[in-house]
């Protein structure tokens, strides 16, 4: 009777445990790791959809991740050496592209005499380069623009026209005549958040580290007119002050604001207040007063790259270099259904690119983007982009209590140097 | 004397009542949120709003609810059991069994607890690669079985466990499983309640194991799909509240039942 027992006991457990027993790894399946359900997988299962129907033997098996979990699993993947854990296709945030290529040498695969990158815009594929050699396939693009209300900005006396090719300095003046005439501030900033600042400072070629991906903070010459910058915008009162992403994106959609300055992905979030429809323009983004300025420049982003140690490697590259290098309709399609814009420039031929925007007053805004693609100014993103940032956050603040610009870039270095090391 | 007791009895219920509100708030904000849409929650929202079945709708389109709880359950209920069998073994055998070593076996024990689990992951991937376990269940549950914490619990509980049953048991002729089978468990059981319900609630929520483990989206927990929806570009955040609350109500249903026996367990009672 006892012995019953135990013997159902332990019966039990190894139905239980054969239940649990699965496997994944199929051959010829391609696994792809990336986040977010309705952005980055659903694109991916768009061009694994193209590229099964040409290539029927092939499947995909699509892995939905947060972010941090990707860079968590992946980090633990490279780490372990175990490569048959990782994936085939893996997306990486642009700013950590080089952390990845240059901590693990060897991991990811070689694209560059595979795929032919001449086409996509050059700022993409230099981010994914070391050595001479390209190892990603370029993604979804962060090219800036200046969304601003044209409705609000016509109260001030100010007309489309007025909007283009406009300095900072310009701009804080519009800002002062908006504010007085309509009572609505000029743009709502994080204090807690770089990104302003990472623009500014890419539009007119620097980052914080050289071409050699050597920190450069204290003589930095794009990073300190970024900083100044903010601090005369801060001085001058013409923001409305935000706490984190979702108030920040709420300055706009609530329309309290009169611009807004950031990646190109924010046009979905801008577009889907229907009742602002016909109000809003989109100019290029005012130029710093440097050397080398311009009115191009980038927020966020991410790319495709394939593990060197995937058995499916040459399947991956070859789904890569059909879809994401060739295919100007899936281009078209992921611009209309998902609001990406890719990197490979031919995509502005096909006709998505091509329409006018009746949200946006009839203005062709996709073949702007594309001409602005096209001329953001490849930086080094380095290794340790992330935590720089963290520096520079942490000393943004003291910038509207008035600090001197040049102290406060020594402080930034000071504390960006004791985190890398 | 009288008004100092009154303004004492004042003072408690008005810091007891401020810690139950931050206890609750977040739960009443969730529940909240769960109705309002996406925008209304960005808006900062704090009322009810009528968006309450169009976000289920889009959570149980967005993700195969079935399959998420059934991989959650198995991986929560099964662990559970076998955490609380093993270890509470371990603890009754520490606690009965003298022997010279025991103490030093014993604060070998205690001391993994000291280890941070970021320190073990890289060696315990490795080990599942190597076995082929990745992308299974079963190497979700293999490490947290033997517990040190739960083994600590049942042998600081297993102090307060009369040793005359035990003895007379022995005089009956009973054999040790069988003492540990038909005497200990029933006596300890509001220990075991309360082992229960941490044990359940720690491999319920389980993140960072489950995540580095799980490799394909037919395997994944309930926690990981919702980290993922949270973590898109523009959150459904009505969603996400939905996914929170369902991840939420397993471990509430197992508190609320088991609450007596668990309050009972963690006041150390043998009946």
């Amino acid at each position: 009777m006892n012995k019953m027992i135990l013997s159902r006991l332990a019966a039990g457990l190894f139905a239980g445990a054969s239940l649990l027993a699965s496997t994944a790894a199929f051959a010829g399946e391609v696994t792809v790791w990336c986040w977010d359900p309705n952005f980055n997988v659903a694109i991916m299962k768009e061009a694994a959809a193209r590229y099964t129907a040409k290539h029927p033997d092939t499947t995909f098996n699509i892995v939905d991740f947060a972010k941090a979990d990707v860079e968590q699993k992946l980090q633990t993947g490279l780490s372990s050496g175990t490569t048959d854990a990782l994936p085939d296709i893996v997306l990486i945030e642009d700013y950590g592209a080089q952390k990845y290529l240059q901590s693990f040498p060897g991991a990811f695969a070689e694209l560059s005499s595979k795929i032919d990158f001449s086409g996509f815009a050059p700022y993409k594929v230099q981010l994914m380069t070391l050595d001479g050699a390209v190892y990603g396939m370029p993604f979804d693009s962060g090219v800036t623009g200046l969304y601003y209300r044209k409705d609000y900005l016509e109260q001030a006396g100010f007309k489309p026209e007025d909007m283009q090719d406009l300095t900072w300095d310009r701009f804080i003046e519009i800002g002062k005549a908006v504010e007085a005439k309509t009572g609505k501030k000029m743009l709502g900033l994080d204090i807690n958040d770089a990104g302003f600042i990472r623009i500014l400072m890419q539009s007119a070629g620097g980052w914080y580290f050289d071409k050699d991906g050597n920190l450069s903070i204290a003589d930095n010459a794009a990073l300190k007119a970024a900083l100044e910058t903010e601090q005369k915008i801060l001085q001058a009162n013409i923001h409305k002050p935000a706490a984190g992403w979702t108030e920040w994106v709420n300055t706009f959609t609530s329309g309290d604001v009169a611009t807004v300055t950031t990646g190109v992905w924010i046009t979905g979030t801008v577009k889907a207040q229907a009742d602002q429809s016909g109000k809003w323009g989109v100019a290029p983004i005012p130029k710093l007063n440097v050397e080398g300025a311009g009115h191009a420049s980038n927020l966020g982003g991410s790319s495709w790259y394939v593990t060197a140690g995937s058995a499916e490697k040459d399947e991956a590259i070859d789904f890569l270099n059909e879809v994401y290098a060739k295919d100007i309709d899936f281009y078209q399609k992921i611009l209309t259904e998902r609001g990406a814009v890719g990197s490979l420039l031919a995509a502005r031929t096909g006709a998505a690119y091509s329409e006018a925007d009746a949200f946006f007053g009839g203005e062709k805004v996709w073949q702007n983007f594309s001409d602005w693609l096209a001329k953001v100014p490849a930086v080094n993103y380095g290794v340790f982009t992330n935590e720089v940032d963290t520096a520079v956050t942490a000393h943004l603040p003291s910038l509207g209590q008035g600090a001197n610009v040049d102290e406060v870039l020594k402080a930034i270095d000071s504390q960006a140097q004791g985190q890398i090391q | 004397m009288n008004a100092s007791r009154i303004l004492g009895t004042a003072l408690q219920y008005a810091f007891l009542g401020l810690a139950a509100f931050l206890s609750i708030f977040p739960f009443f904000w969730m529940v909240i949120s769960a109705s309002n849409t996406s925008i209304d929650i960005i808006g900062g929202k704090t009322s009810f709003g009528d968006a309450f079945s169009t976000n289920v709708t889009n959570f149980f389109t967005q993700v195969d609810v079935p399959l998420v709880f059934w991989n959650s359950t198995k991986v929560a209920v099964l662990a559970t059991v076998l955490t609380i069998v093993v270890s509470s073994l371990a603890g009754y055998g520490f606690e009965m069994f003298k022997s010279k070593a025991r103490e030093r076996v014993y604060s070998l024990v205690l001391l993994t607890l000291m280890i941070p689990f970021g320190a073990l992951m890289i060696p315990l991937f490795m080990m599942m690669a190597k076995t082929g376990l990745i992308n299974t269940h079963i190497a979700i549950m293999l490490p947290t079985i033997a517990s040190a914490f739960i083994i600590f619990y049942f042998r600081q509980s297993t102090k307060a466990f009369p040793t005359e049953l035990r003895d007379a048991a022995k005089v009956d002729g009973l054999k040790e499983w069988q003492i540990f089978f038909y005497i200990y468990m029933p006596v300890m059981r509001s220990t075991y309640a309360a082992a229960f319900v941490i044990v359940f609630m720690t491999n319920w929520n389980n993140y960072l194991w489950p995540l580095i483990v799980l490799q394909s989206n037919e395997t994944k927990t309930i926690t990981l799909v919702v980290s993922s929806l949270a973590s898109a570009y523009y959150p459904d955040y009505g969603v996400v509240m939905i996914g929170t609350i369902l991840a939420t109500l397993p471990t509430l249903f197992v508190f609320f039942v088991m609450q007596r026996q668990f309050v009972q367990g963690m006041l150390g009672s043998v009946k």
